[in-house]
């Protein structure tokens, strides 16, 4: 339970695995909720993407996915229930229009699957660390991720570049006194300083790239990823499970109609595989994670 | 066969009346390690910059720079990517992207290697460099050393054969810039790359040389063997200097001052040669001092020179100062104290990160400390930040200085006065229309002093302001401050550099684990130190402990062989 309490964060066994494992993931499972609107798969991809984020990034996570998402929940739910009139079991009437129960349930329907769309990426956003979204770029296409690459790296300098613009200038003695004007009229001049002295410095920072030849034909995007055999496994094992549930999604089984009256799932034989091979999909990473977890405290009781 | 061959080199910036370069003709052999130096704005970054394709300058060219025979302007563009490397100054203005290991491979990429080939080069280069325990750190996160190094070791594993350096270390503390200087050295005799590298950091370089280039106004003053150019550029006696023998070593300067008054030379292999390191420079004194007592400091001396000035109020009264950033982190001062009496020009010395800087934020009131006072008047206190980039805000050098009179209540004329006599004592008055990031480092430096001063502080601080500048300005700086100090401001300083403090001082001090360890004027300070002192100091000190620096230490040699 420690686990969920603190959270992996970075340092999850998911997050150290090939970074195409992790994209195969989310791309299947953010995918699959998407374009599934029945309630059992709704349920469940919004307990898994808690759990997730939850065993991710600790019990904080709690608190911001709540923030994130509890308004979502309200305005989706509210608008679609005030301003869709389809529907056959009418409610009540409001100035002549029709508030039904369909479009209530398929506005919750609807704002449950994007906040759970949210809480995935929240989850996407710790395990796809800076390093793995370059890596992706750089396949599609080098120059891609190298321009990812310098925007990470100009963030940091352009805020120290600030400080240090900010701090000489209250070493001149600006910056203390004066109006409201005045400190916007000196928050200007700072950004220009930045400004300016960024550009100067792209200046060099260019001629660094061209000195080493950078513009040549035939750029490669170099990283540190290995393709480990059990990422191979986990590959083969997510295809499987997401490729069963992707074509049970394309066909439909995933989903439910809410217009004119709700018609609920019917639990075919396939709808049944779905359901299942979704389940394992979603629970791959979790189980990943538990158990490298677990390792991890025998080790350190061992020691 | 010579790798870089210069002929007849004339070249003219377009708005420029006279050549940046002069009938420049040089020839660079094979795994030589060359040594440029010159005063700030000579043309040493010019030349340089001919020596490789992409960086070559725009202008009116005449005469030929060749690499192995070829023009650099025709070099085809992957060997001039892959066998000509360049550093620049500026440590941080060099790196592209957010990871060190990315940084590493990215000349690799633009070359097209494939991701094995990367990864070994990329392992050879980060194990010869020693740079495998950052080797996944941001770039951020990096020391400017540790980022200057990056930037070294990313071009090396390009595998260049020639390594041209414009001024690398002078954004770099002491510490930093000799751990890359013996890193330059290791390239060049391990690896056998050709190194020209241009400094204002003699001291270290001159023992690493094959030979030295004095540039001057454009045109090659001497190029020479570093024990051969003390006899160029001392001239025919001290009104005949030229001004780069203010550059040189100490001991270099000591021997060509002794050796003009007739003190016996000092031999390599039966050759006369100038005494090179301190070694050389005891083993030189001893051959001709050995019957000479040897002398321990006594301490103390007579106090007149300065009992004018301890009378004096103190401005800068610290009193039991802690500090730490953080909860968590450790204490960056310690109980500090220290005074600065009004009217002096006082130095804090110290390593790195021990808390100079963090001691001129509390006395500046941008830190507040957690315990102790600081009794100081905040509203003359200015302080010169060690970015000078940090102030720029116009497009002309007068401008920026009329600028800093922005909240001045005088009219137009006195400003425009004040300005002139500011262009005037920062002697860049010929600069006046340029804009401000195409000065070089050492007038940028100038310019932001200039600008600091036009807001009249009774108390100066100074962050590091000898860093990055010529030895020539060095001296013009310490006439500047001692102007300054004589018209009762009172100048606070932060350095490294320690023979700068020795001379021009009038009080020193050592900033150690958050407390001033010791204090005194700069004889009391450095004679009684034993490592921590100037070089001139660490080759008498066994004779004559006081000398501190050069010209006293000279002036020793000279009066006890005249004995």
């Amino acid at each position: 339970m420690k686990m969920f309490k603190n959270g992996l964060g970075e340092g999850s066994t998911f997050a150290c695995c090939h970074p195409a494992v992790n994209l195969m993931y989310f791309v299947f499972t953010i995918g699959i909720t998407m374009f599934s609107t029945g309630p059992a798969f709704l349920a469940e991809t919004l307990v898994f993407s808690w759990t997730y984020s939850i065993l991710l990034n600790g019990k904080k996570a709690i608190k911001t996915n709540i923030i994130f998402t509890v308004p979502v929940l309200i305005i989706m739910t509210v608008i679609n229930t005030f301003f869709t009139h389809n529907g056959a079991t009418v409610l009540f009437y409001l100035n002549y229009g029709r508030i039904t129960l369909e479009a209530l349930l398929y506005g919750l329907a609807a704002a449950v699957l994007l906040s759970s769309v949210i809480v995935w990426f929240s989850c996407f956003n710790v395990i796809m660390s800076s390093d793995k979204l370059i890596y992706f770029f750089g396949k599609i296409a080098p120059v891609l991720g190298l321009t990812l690459s310098m925007i990470f790296r100009f963030i940091p300098l352009l805020k120290s570049r600030y400080k240090e613009i900010s701090m000489g200038q209250r070493c001149m003695g600006r910056h203390q006194k004066g109006s409201y004007l005045s400190k916007l009229r000196q928050t200007a001049k700072e950004v220009s300083i930045l400004i300016s002295w960024s550009l100067e410095a792209a200046i060099e920072t260019s001629d660094s790239m061209e000195a080493r030849g950078y513009g040549l034909p035939g750029r490669t995007s170099f990283h540190l990823f290995k393709l480990t055999q059990t990422d191979k496994m986990l590959l083969a094992a997510m295809g499987l499970c997401g490729g069963i549930a992707a074509i049970g999604c394309a066909l439909g089984k995933t989903s439910i109609y809410y217009y004119p009256v709700v018609v609920l799932t019917n639990w075919d034989l396939m709808t049944v595989v779905t359901f299942i091979a979704y389940t394992a999909l979603l629970m791959i990473p979790l189980m990943i994670d538990i158990i490298g977890e677990l390792k991890w405290q025998q080790y350190e009781l061992k020691i | 066969m010579a790798t870089i061959r210069v002929k007849d080199l004339n070249f003219t910036y377009p708005t420029a009346v006279k050549p940046a370069l002069e009938d420049v003709t040089f020839s660079v052999e094979q795994s030589e390690f060359i040594v440029v130096c010159g005063k700030s704005g000579c043309g040493k970054s010019t030349l340089l910059r001919h020596l490789k394709k992409n960086l070559m300058p725009y202008g009116r060219l005449e005469g030929e720079v060749l690499y192995n025979g070829k023009a650099i302007a025709d070099l085809d563009d992957r060997l001039n990517a892959s066998e000509i490397g360049f550093v620049h100054q500026n440590p941080d203005n060099q790196i592209v992207t957010d990871k060190v290991w990315h940084e590493l491979a990215f000349g690799l990429e633009s070359l097209g290697l494939d991701n094995r080939t990367i990864k070994r080069r990329v392992a050879e280069m980060a194990s010869f460099f020693d740079i495998q325990t950052w080797f996944r750190k941001n770039v951020s996160e990096l020391s400017g050393g540790q980022k200057q190094l990056l930037n070294l070791a990313s071009i090396m594993v390009m595998q260049p054969k020639v390594l041209i350096l414009d001024e690398p270390t002078s954004q770099l503390d002491p510490i930093a810039a000799s751990e890359f200087l013996k890193t330059i050295y290791r390239i060049n005799r391990e690896l056998g790359t050709t190194i020209i590298i241009s400094e204002h950091r003699l001291e270290e370089l001159f023992t690493m040389a094959d030979k030295v280039m004095v540039i001057d106004k454009g045109k090659i003053v001497d190029f020479d063997e570093p024990w051969n150019i003390g006899n160029v550029l001392a001239g025919e006696g001290e009104n005949d200097r030229h001004p780069m023998f203010y550059g040189m070593p100490s001991i270099m300067k000591i021997y060509s001052q002794c050796r003009g008054a007739g003190v016996p030379v000092y031999k390599r292999n039966d050759k006369e040669v100038s005494p090179l390191t301190i070694r050389e420079g005891r083993l030189w004194l001893e051959s001709f001092l050995n019957d000479k007592e040897e002398a321990a400091w006594a301490g103390g001396f007579d106090r007149k020179e300065d009992g004018d000035k301890s009378a004096c109020e103190e401005v800068i009264k610290v009193k039991d100062l802690w500090f730490k950033y953080s909860k968590d982190s450790g204490d960056v001062l310690r109980g500090l104290n220290l005074s600065v009496r009004k009217g002096e020009l006082f130095c804090l010395l110290g390593g790195n990160g021990a808390g100079k800087s963090t001691t001129l934020k509390a006395i500046n009131g941008i830190i507040k400390p957690q315990r102790g006072s600081v009794k100081v008047d905040q509203s003359k206190v200015s302080m010169l930040p060690q970015n000078p980039q940090a102030l720029f805000t116009e497009i002309t050098v007068e401008e920026e200085l009329l600028e800093a009179l922005y909240y001045e209540k005088i009219s137009d004329e006195e400003k425009i006065d004040k300005i002139e006599k500011m262009l005037a004592l920062m002697e860049i008055e010929h600069l006046r229309k340029s804009h401000p990031y195409d000065l070089s480092g050492g007038e940028q430096q100038r310019l932001a002093m200039g600008k600091i001063l036009l807001l009249n502080p009774e108390i100066l601080l100074l962050d590091e302001p000898t860093k990055g500048l010529d030895p020539f300005f060095k001296i013009t700086l310490a006439g500047v401050l001692h102007k300054l100090v004589a018209s009762g401001v009172t100048i606070f300083m932060v350095s490294h550099d320690i023979e700068f403090c020795a001379e021009y001082a009038d009080r020193c001090a050592m900033f150690f684990d958050g407390d001033v360890v010791s204090e005194g004027t700069p004889k009391e300070f450095f004679a009684g130190n034993s490592f921590y002192t100037t070089s001139a100091n660490r080759i008498v000190r066994r004779w004559f402990p006081e000398g501190i620096t050069w010209e006293e230490v000279a002036q020793w040699i000279e009066e006890t062989w005249m004995k």
